[in-house]
């Protein structure tokens, strides 16, 4: 007899359930512990927990990377020392963090405290685990745009850690071997700029952000031309500013005085190399671009230049950055409140911070340190550029990720010749607004 | 009814000289050779398109700092270090996801040869209602997208008090390892004729001792593809692991990831030479294994 026809026996008992009524309860049973196991924890804005316990958690990416590990475990073994207490640490990758993050702090893993980009704040803000922290943040001595990049909807959610910028960094030794005696403070004498830097072999006059991935970096320069990007809930790309802004672009693009393919990394690279006139990067950037630059003497020649302005007279644009400690509402927040106020507004703590990893302090006092002060750099740039920063337009919007590359594929479009800057910024706008509505 | 005969009509061949063997040798020789250069060009041009990249990463491991950034990149690094892999090997964090990755890749790969196998030889030799319903269902668990299956498999162990555990990952890694496991099980069970499972049955043999006494070892090849294939899957992962583990059970691929690539720098030397050293096992498991994972994969592709 073949095994194939000696199956298919009956399943016979009491109940008299043959196989297929078997496989549906099973099936069933299947469905619904899955469905129990996924379903939401109840939508409570807190993540439970004795909120007054001595431990708590800490969340950051900088527990996993090779220039500030040291410097943040520093900071934590001090402060389970002092207040005899245990912080359990939790790191994810940059690029994972926010999504690694949401999944967690939704499924109630996440306790503490949380380091968080001020781009996610709203993100994570919207999700109503965080804790106010408006009633602390008065002790911290903080400036008003440090203690800004921590609110969203008017709540302060997180105590500011970094306060920078997105800015230009110019190469002074290239400056001054085109000829060019002052920075560029308006569009005209920038393009003249870039035309002088063009002349010296080898060089890119501004290494700016070619790729979809880093072409949010457009947002300023359609704020430097008019756009104001978001007008409330509409949204203005689409208008004149930021199509003239995206063909003045597609200009420097075709006379080569920004190069094809480039993102942060390529501009950092080339930038170490002293073939660069000028490049975007936050204030941290600098130590990035010289841990791998080639050129000596480099560190010297990196000077913060305020982005040109359309008319003499207009505000430099930038978009903030930098990092806020928020607190999730739960086990050991009290404490984790304390732990953020510390690490983010202690003298000794944020000028020791700083002295390693030139990651400027938030509060006034800290800025005024004579080590900070010495920093003619950072100095320079909190003054010229991160004085007039502001957030990026759409870090309210859950969707931002998809939003900036909305508004990078168009722009590429128009960079490559596939579509014309009116029509593509009209579509850009389109598509944003569908995405905020979305 | 008779028919006419045909004329019978005898057409002489022309004589065609036999050329002698060596002549015969000489004109076959330019074909030969034309198609020997054709051969191994597209075999050079394929080869190089898949070593590529790993003579970049072995460049980029064996390049200082500076000189791996530098642009545009040189083919031929003029300077040499191996500091790399000496920071890779007093790394001890890095040697924990190593033997972490060992653990679940292992535990996977034979988790989901035996429970494939028995899978796979049901759907092969027995009948029985449901059985079409259930191989297709089993192979729909490939079509969803993982982020989609993460998000619900994250939830269920969270349910079950299981984030952070070697069985979240070896769970979730068979998950993915399975249909295709049985799937190609099944094809290999297939070429297996009925007729020595009768006659295994007329020498008394149990279906258990069938199974495993008289099907199983001709199945080994496949078994050992499967398990090849498990192996490496549980290897490489990245995404679930990186959701799924905790400090104490985290895996190679994030492991990598969190130590070596940041917010602002990414330590590429660091990281190839560490990309490196990590496939080494499993370059060694597929050399070791190679001729099954041939024999295995082809073998259920032709039914007897």
């Amino acid at each position: 007899m073949s095994a194939s026809r000696t199956t298919g026996a009956r399943l016979s008992g009491a109940a008299g359930m043959n196989r297929r009524d078997a496989l549906r309860l099973f099936g069933l049973g299947a469905l619904g512990v899955a469905a129990a196991a996924c379903a939401p924890s109840g939508g409570s804005t807190s993540n439970g927990g004795d909120t007054k316990a001595k431990n708590f958690g800490f969340s950051s990416w900088s527990l996993n990377e090779e220039a500030s590990k040291p410097e943040v475990q520093k900071i934590i073994s001090a402060w389970e020392s002092s207040h005899k207490s245990k912080i359990t640490t939790t790191a994810f990758p940059y690029n994972e963090y926010l999504q690694q993050l949401t999944l967690k702090l939704n499924g109630g893993e996440i306790q503490g405290a949380v380091h968080l980009d001020i781009a996610w704040l709203a993100a994570i803000a919207q999700m109503g685990k965080l804790k106010d922290l408006g009633k602390v943040a008065g002790k911290g001595g903080y400036t008003d745009v440090s203690l800004k990049s921590g609110q969203y909807d008017g709540v302060q959610y997180g105590l500011p850690w970094t306060t920078g910028s997105i800015g230009l960094i110019g190469n002074q030794k290239l400056l001054t071997e085109a000829g060019i005696k002052q920075h560029p403070t308006t569009i005209a004498e920038f393009e003249d700029a870039l035309r002088a830097l063009k002349e010296l072999k080898g060089v890119t006059p501004y290494a700016a952000a070619t790729k979809v991935a880093q072409l949010k970096d457009i947002f300023p320069w359609m704020q430097t031309f008019g756009c104001t990007i978001l007008d409330g809930d509409k949204v203005t790309i689409g208008d004149d500013a930021s199509v003239d802004a995206v063909e003045w672009y597609k200009k420097l693009h075709d006379e080569k005085l920004i190069a094809k393919d480039v993102d942060r990394f390529d501009a950092r690279a080339l930038f170490g190399q002293g073939t660069v006139g000028f490049y975007d990067d936050a204030v941290i950037g600098k130590g990035a671009t010289l841990a791998t630059a080639k050129e000596k003497g480099l560190a010297e020649q990196m000077v913060p230049v305020p982005r040109p302005v359309l008319k003499s007279g207009d505000q430099p644009r930038a978009l903030l950055w930098g990092g806020v400690i928020a607190v999730v509402e739960g086990e050991g927040s009290d404490a984790a409140t304390d732990f953020a106020l510390h690490t983010t507004s202690d003298q000794a703590t944020t000028v020791e911070y700083f002295s390693k990893l030139a990651l400027p302090p938030t509060t006034t006092k800290g800025l005024a340190d004579p080590k900070v002060a010495a920093d003619t750099f950072t100095t320079d740039w909190t003054e010229k550029i991160t004085k007039t920063a502001t957030p990026g337009p759409f870090w309210a919007y859950a969707k931002n990720a998809q939003i900036e590359e909305a508004v990078a594929k168009q722009v590429q479009a128009v960079l490559v010749g596939q579509a014309s800057g009116k029509d593509a910024m009209k579509k850009a706008g389109e598509e944003v607004s569908a995405l905020i509505k979305g | 009814m008779t028919t006419a005969e045909a004329p019978v009509q005898t057409v002489e061949e022309p004589v065609r000289p036999t050329p002698p063997p060596a002549a015969r040798k000489l004109r076959r020789r330019p074909d030969r050779i034309r198609s020997s250069i054709a051969a191994w060009t597209a075999v050079a041009v394929i080869g190089l398109f898949g070593m590529l990249p790993m003579y970049w990463m072995l460049v980029t491991a064996l390049s200082p700092k500076g000189q791996a950034f530098q642009f545009p990149p040189k083919f031929i690094p003029t300077e040499i270090t191996f500091e790399h892999f000496r920071t890779f090997a007093e790394n001890e964090q890095l040697f924990d996801y190593m033997v972490n990755s060992v653990i679940v890749a292992l535990i996977t790969a034979a988790l989901s040869v035996i429970v494939s196998t028995y899978m796979g030889y049901s759907f092969s030799k027995f009948r029985y209602r449901g059985r079409k319903s259930l191989m297709n269902f089993v192979l729909a668990s490939q079509m969803f997208p993982q982020a989609l299956l993460l998000i619900t498999l994250y939830a269920v162990f969270r349910q079950f008090g299981l984030l952070g555990t070697y069985t979240a990952l070896v769970l979730s890694f068979t998950t993915f390892t399975m249909p295709l496991c049985v799937w190609m099980l099944k094809g290999i069970f297939d070429t297996v004729p009925d007729a020595l499972l009768e006659a295994a049955a007329i020498d008394g043999a149990s279906r258990w001792r069938t199974l495993h006494t008289i099907v199983a070892p001709l199945a080994a090849p496949g078994m050992i593809a499967a398990g090849l294939f498990a192996f490496v899957r549980g290897w490489n992962d990245f995404i679930f692991a990186l959701t799924l583990a905790n400090k104490d059970t985290m895996t190679l691929p994030p492991g990598l990831v969190n130590t070596y690539i940041g917010e602002f720098q990414t330590s590429w030397p660091a990281l190839m030479a560490a990309s490196l050293i990590v496939s080494v096992p499993v370059v060694a498991a597929f050399m070791f294994l190679q001729r099954y994972l041939v024999g295995g994969l082809t073998a259920g592709a032709v039914k007897s």
